[in-house]
């Protein structure tokens, strides 16, 4: 018998229900380690401009020309965040044109038209297209008719103003990344408040790409680890954005980095290299994380 | 193991209840046990650990597991906080006898109390009966007598660091003594 098992004793009735109790009057389920500060959608999006704009400040002539994504170099693919903010731009602005417009189709022109242009133009260009972005969306937040709780709709998605500049913090450290990767620089992790609200989105927006491959019901308790992670109880096929009161013995668990969950949701990694633990079916739960990416904008 | 408690670890810092189920779950028979050979009694090491799965939910950061496993940790937090509840009880039986000195008519308080007081107390005041002399005249009249540390010095006519120094050493002594001989009774 070892010294451990001597140790062990008979836990009485009752105990393990009381100390749960405690534990979570102390500290709800859900909540992260440290704790993350919460940050607006705006604040999300203007972090992220500030270190893609940081980044793009790093790069070398040779640099802006290497080959970064679907054809594009370094300075198209700026390009092409130009041509998102327009959009965006334009959705703020009420255009209903920008609601199904393609995502990639509706920018290339920004994209191709950086051909020929120094770099600092291209770079110029995007920042005064982020800051006008954020100066529309900041406005609109404070218009007291559309309460902050404006619904956008552009690119085939439709979501809150708060949401839709998560997303585009969102897809600005994506091509952060695919930058870096493109001219061979350390990859880029946001910080945790603009990671947490990146993570909650992904796992808030499970039920809507899980719809667009038709899985069948499932309720997900996800877990994201490390800063700016936390975890979440996601129904999937109850209904849009549904979120599981209890998922039952019926679930699915997934524990994962969320700096690589995010990146699945962004279409950057898959699921393998994730590499989530798994807890209940695995073919259900492969199957969502198949899905995750469904939503991901190139 | 060790990478098992990694994850345990980040879940639980993750919010994750369901990791704290699991620790509970595989952990705390021995956190009780642990508790158990220090106390000696169940309520009390109840006690001890619902404080032991409360603080590691509320700072699940705490642990390293690159310093050990997860079951080593709580044991030994455990084991912290049962000393912890020894000293109070130590505070509470000096404090008991110099009122009853005072006022030995006072009624006794509820009957299970006074049974789970009367078996700790008589644990300690055998303990305080096993260290040095030195240590254990400064115990009394530190704890028992209820004087303060320059008032010690005084009355045992040693320099005021030495009582202290001692006051420490004998606490340390105590809290071994007691380990000890709690383990041996159960």
């Amino acid at each position: 018998m070892s010294a451990a098992d001597r140790d062990q004793a008979a836990l009485p009735a009752g105990l393990r229900e009381r100390v749960m109790a405690a534990s979570l009057t102390a500290r709800a389920a859900g909540q992260p380690v440290p704790a993350v500060p919460e940050i607006s959608g705006d604040e999300a999006f203007a972090r992220a401009a500030d270190a893609f704009d940081g980044l793009l400040g790093e790069l070398s002539g040779e640099g802006w020309k290497t080959q970064a994504l679907r054809g594009l170099d370094v300075q198209g693919l700026v390009g092409h965040l130009t041509g998102v903010e327009e959009d965006t731009q334009r959705a703020l602005g009420g255009d209903p044109e920008v609601a199904d417009a393609g995502h990639v189709e509706s920018t290339q022109g920004a994209a191709i038209r950086q051909a020929g242009r120094s770099p600092a133009l291209t770079r110029d260009e995007w920042r005064r297209a982020a800051d006008r972005t954020l100066e529309l969306a900041r406005a609109a937040g404070r218009d007291p008719a559309a309460g902050g709780s404006a619904r956008l709709a552009m690119h085939g998605i439709t979501l809150p103003l708060d949401d839709l500049l998560v997303v585009r913090a969102f897809e600005l450290w994506v091509h952060d990344n695919d930058i870096r990767r493109a001219v061979g620089l350390p990859p880029s992790v946001p910080d945790p408040p603009v990671l947490h609200l990146m993570s909650d989105l992904a796992a808030r927006m499970l039920p809507y790409a899980a719809a667009r491959l038709g899985l069948r019901p499932v309720d997900v308790h996800l877990v994201l680890t490390g800063p700016g992670g936390g975890t979440w109880d996601v129904a999937i096929g109850r209904g849009a954005g549904g979120r599981a009161a209890d998922p039952g013995p019926e679930g699915v668990a997934i524990v994962a980095d969320a700096v690589g969950f995010c990146l699945l949701a962004g279409n950057r990694v898959t699921p393998a290299e994730l590499g989530p633990h798994i807890t209940g079916d695995e073919s259900r739960a492969v199957s969502v994380l198949a899905a995750t990416p469904a939503l991901a904008l190139d | 193991m060790e990478g098992s408690d990694a994850l345990l670890a980040a879940r639980l810092a993750a919010g994750d209840d369901r990791a704290l189920a699991e620790a509970f779950d595989q952990l705390a028979s021995s956190v009780y046990g642990g508790a158990l050979r220090v106390l000696g009694n169940g309520s009390a090491a109840h006690d001890v650990v619902q404080d032991v799965f409360v603080e590691l939910w509320s700072h699940p950061d705490r642990y390293d597991p690159a310093a050990g496993s997860l079951r080593t940790y709580l044991i030994v937090l455990a084991r912290h906080r049962a000393v912890d509840v020894l000293r109070s009880e130590l505070r509470r039986v000096a404090r008991q006898e110099r009122h009853y000195r005072l006022t030995p008519a006072e009624p006794p308080g509820a009957a299970s109390d006074e049974v789970v007081a009367a078996e700790t107390a008589s644990v300690v005041r055998a303990a305080v009966q096993l260290l040095p002399d030195g240590q254990r005249r400064v115990v009394e009249l530190a704890y028992f007598e209820g004087l303060t540390c320059r008032e010690v010095a005084n009355a045992m006519g040693i320099p005021e660091g030495t009582a202290k120094s001692r006051l420490r050493l004998a606490m340390a002594k105590l809290e071994a003594v007691l380990d000890r001989q709690l383990l041996e009774s159960s």
